[in-house]
């Protein structure tokens, strides 16, 4: 047991030394480009730790990419490349508003009824393309993908006609009651009890994909189909249930963020979480628990560089390029499948296997 | 429906037309090379807005629009190598690779366009080139035909003529064979001595290359400037388009129209104050239907042989 622990530390060591690398490498070359190079490497990387309220800014920032991070980790885990979460995260933001205006609820039930509402019809973009691959064997990859745009502007047209308030200028909706709210946690951020929620659901998650029968069924499924229907499983009911569930916790994460942070829902582009959920997703490789370390450390970034952006005149767009670095570097099986790195983890592994069959 | 051709003939319309269609046909063509090699260019978004920001920036600094592009189809091509690269020589994986290309690519031009300019938004400060139409002699005098067919974009005949051209490189050349061999069975290809990474790498290098033209059009002949974000999901209606050509040049030719002609009609929508947004779903919509029926066929008749 402690030698698979001293393994996944030695893994863990590896991803810490290639991401600090990436960082440098992408962030050395901007910092020389300024007057004080030093001083934005500072602001980057201890800047967020500065004061309680960045780094309240840092868990405001990872509380939706956590949500999209445990979606894209089970519908991935079930083997599936369905990138319906970020339009799940659109449609369950654009529902619980919709909820918020139309329906005359009030009182404790409020939000919770709109956040429900929301995973509902979130789910869908994720749903659809997942069905169509169980279905007919067409590609989830690419409907999801399309899907995304298709979903994006039907919810434009439903903001436009129905939620708009005229009154309000620009392309928005009317003012959400105040009862469909979640409570700020922290004074000078927009932090919000959905934190909590986030946390939760990844640790959850992490239960239900280790500790119980049904995930364990659908990471046999991911991992081997042909393994599966050898078992027995019912493989395309154990699919669908992971691109549900997916779809759920993505919607949800929308509505958590419109009812969290905002007054009225204002988005007529995809918001990108779910796309950043995706490399949280890599980044944990695929696995709940490390869904959070892996959402904070990418708000971290965010933060350091709206840090930047604010002090220093650099563009926060920075944080970018430094993602997607990160996002092929720890993929590369170059690093992380290389003959010799694979030999290292095979020896601090290897001797407790062969102890275990002695015994 | 008569009415709808006659507005088709309309030459302002039928220009509109080749005008949304151009950009999407040269990604959609690109997006087609990479995946009969057997790496779906995800990318193609990413490409598209650096080849947008390219060709401005290089067409202002040197007063010289053909420079722009030539540097715009020089960066896609680049930017296409380093895919095949990351996914070959590093082993990620290609659906990764095009997303994380995206996002920094998004992230770039915008980094890229502050730098230059000081404006994160759009490049109106800069003296940025435009790329001529081009008037075809004689033709230009025809009756019907000749305000039809000619004074287009000269990237729009490009397009139109990649066609054929794309068509005949994977039907009949050499290396379009590699590149079916590659997509289909990678393992016989390497049977037959056929280099997966070096196959892949062109595939990839000349689908930028068309990514890049695409991008090239956008901010030197649709508009005259660079704008954040300005690609907008053309890229994936690229991809749509290919899935919806069934991975043929002259299929991809047919639904970059379909899909040009949606666009058309949408943007006419918009300015009579119509409700836009739903025709704006169809580029999206018509692809994800025909490339389910087509997997229901292509399943119903695995099941009839079995």
């Amino acid at each position: 047991m402690t030698r698979a622990i001293l393994a996944g530390l030695t893994e863990f060591a590896l991803t810490a030394l290639v991401i600090g690398l990436v960082i440098l490498a992408v962030l050395v070359p901007l910092a020389l480009s300024q007057p004080d190079p030093l001083e934005v490497l500072r602001l980057f990387v201890l800047g967020p730790f500065g004061t309680i309220r960045h780094m309240g800014n840092i868990l405001e920032a990872a509380t939706p990419t956590m949500m999209t991070g445990l979606a894209a980790t089970i519908i991935f885990r079930a083997g599936m490349f369905n990138l319906g979460v970020e339009g799940s995260f659109f449609l369950g933001g654009l529902a619980a508003a919709a909820t918020a205006v139309l329906l005359p609820l009030t009182g404790l039930i409020a939000t919770p009824a709109a956040i429900l509402i929301g995973a509902l019809v979130g789910s869908l973009a994720c749903i659809v393309p997942g069905y169509l691959r169980v279905r007919f064997g067409a590609s989830e990859m690419v409907n999801s993908l399309v899907l995304n745009f298709a979903f994006l502007f039907a919810g434009v047209y439903f903001l436009n006609y129905v939620l708009r308030d005229p009154n309000a200028g620009a392309l928005m909706s009317y003012k959400l009651p105040g009862d469909f709210t979640l409570d700020r946690l922290l004074q000078g951020t927009r932090l919000h009890t959905g934190v909590i929620i986030a946390f939760v659901a990844c640790l959850l998650g992490g239960i239900w994909l280790y500790g119980t029968r049904s995930g364990l069924n659908v990471r046999i499924v991911g991992w081997s189909p042909g393994f599966a229907s050898h078992l027995g499983l019912a493989s395309s009911k154990l699919l669908m249930q992971a691109q549900i569930a997916g779809g759920l916790i993505a919607g949800m994460a929308g509505a958590i963020e419109v009812l969290g942070l905002y007054s009225r829902f204002s988005w007529t582009g995809l918001p990108g979480h779910g796309w950043t959920g995706i490399t949280v997703a890599i980044l944990a490789r695929e696995n709940p628990f490390l869904v959070i370390p892996a959402a904070l450390f990418l708000a971290y970034l965010q933060v350091g560089g709206d840090m930047l952006a604010r002090n220093l005149d650099v563009p926060s767009e920075i944080v970018g390029l430094v993602t997607a670095a990160i996002m092929l570097a720890v993929t590369a099986a170059a690093i992380f499948r290389h003959p010799a790195f694979l030999r290292l983890i095979r020896d601090i592994k290897g001797k407790e296997a062969g102890e275990e069959q002695g015994a | 429906m008569i009415e709808f051709f006659s507005a088709i003939a309309d030459p302002a319309v039928f220009a509109t037309v080749l005008r949304v269609m151009t950009p999407l046909l040269l990604a959609a063509l690109g997006v087609l090379i990479s995946d009969r090699a057997g790496v779906l260019n995800i990318g193609m978004e990413g490409i598209m807005l650096s080849g947008a920001l390219i060709g401005v920036l290089v067409s202002a600094a040197t007063a010289n629009p053909f420079l722009g592009l030539f540097a715009a189809l020089i960066g896609g091509g680049l930017l296409g190598a380093l895919m095949a690269f990351f996914i070959n020589g590093l082993g990620t994986q290609f659906i990764i690779t095009g997303i994380a290309l995206n996002m920094a690519a998004l992230a770039a031009t915008t980094l890229g366009l502050f730098l230059a300019t000081g404006d994160k938004g759009m490049s109106g400060a800069l003296k940025s080139g435009v790329l001529p139409n081009i008037d075809i002699p004689l033709l230009g005098g025809v009756p019907i035909l000749g305000p039809l067919l000619s004074g287009h974009h000269m990237l729009t005949y490009l397009a139109i003529l990649a066609v054929p051209a794309v068509a005949i490189m994977l039907a009949r050349t050499p290396f379009g064979l590699h590149i079916r061999a590659v997509g289909s069975d990678p393992k016989a290809a390497a049977a037959a001595g056929i280099s997966r990474n070096r196959v892949q790498l062109y595939a990839l290098t000349l689908s930028g290359v068309l990514g890049g033209a695409a991008g090239a059009y956008l901010s030197m002949g649709y508009v005259s400037w660079f704008a954040q974000n300005m690609t907008a999901g053309r890229g994936f209606i690229a991809l749509a388009a290919e899935v919806m050509g069934m991975g043929t040049a002259w299929g991809t030719f047919a639904a970059a129209a379909v899909l040009g002609i949606a666009e058309t009609v949408a943007i006419t929508m918009q300015t009579k104050g119509l409700p836009s947004e739903l025709m704006q779903m169809i580029p999206y919509i018509v692809p994800a239907v025909m490339l389910t029926v087509y997997a229901a066929r292509r399943q119903a008749k695995a099941r009839k042989i079995s």
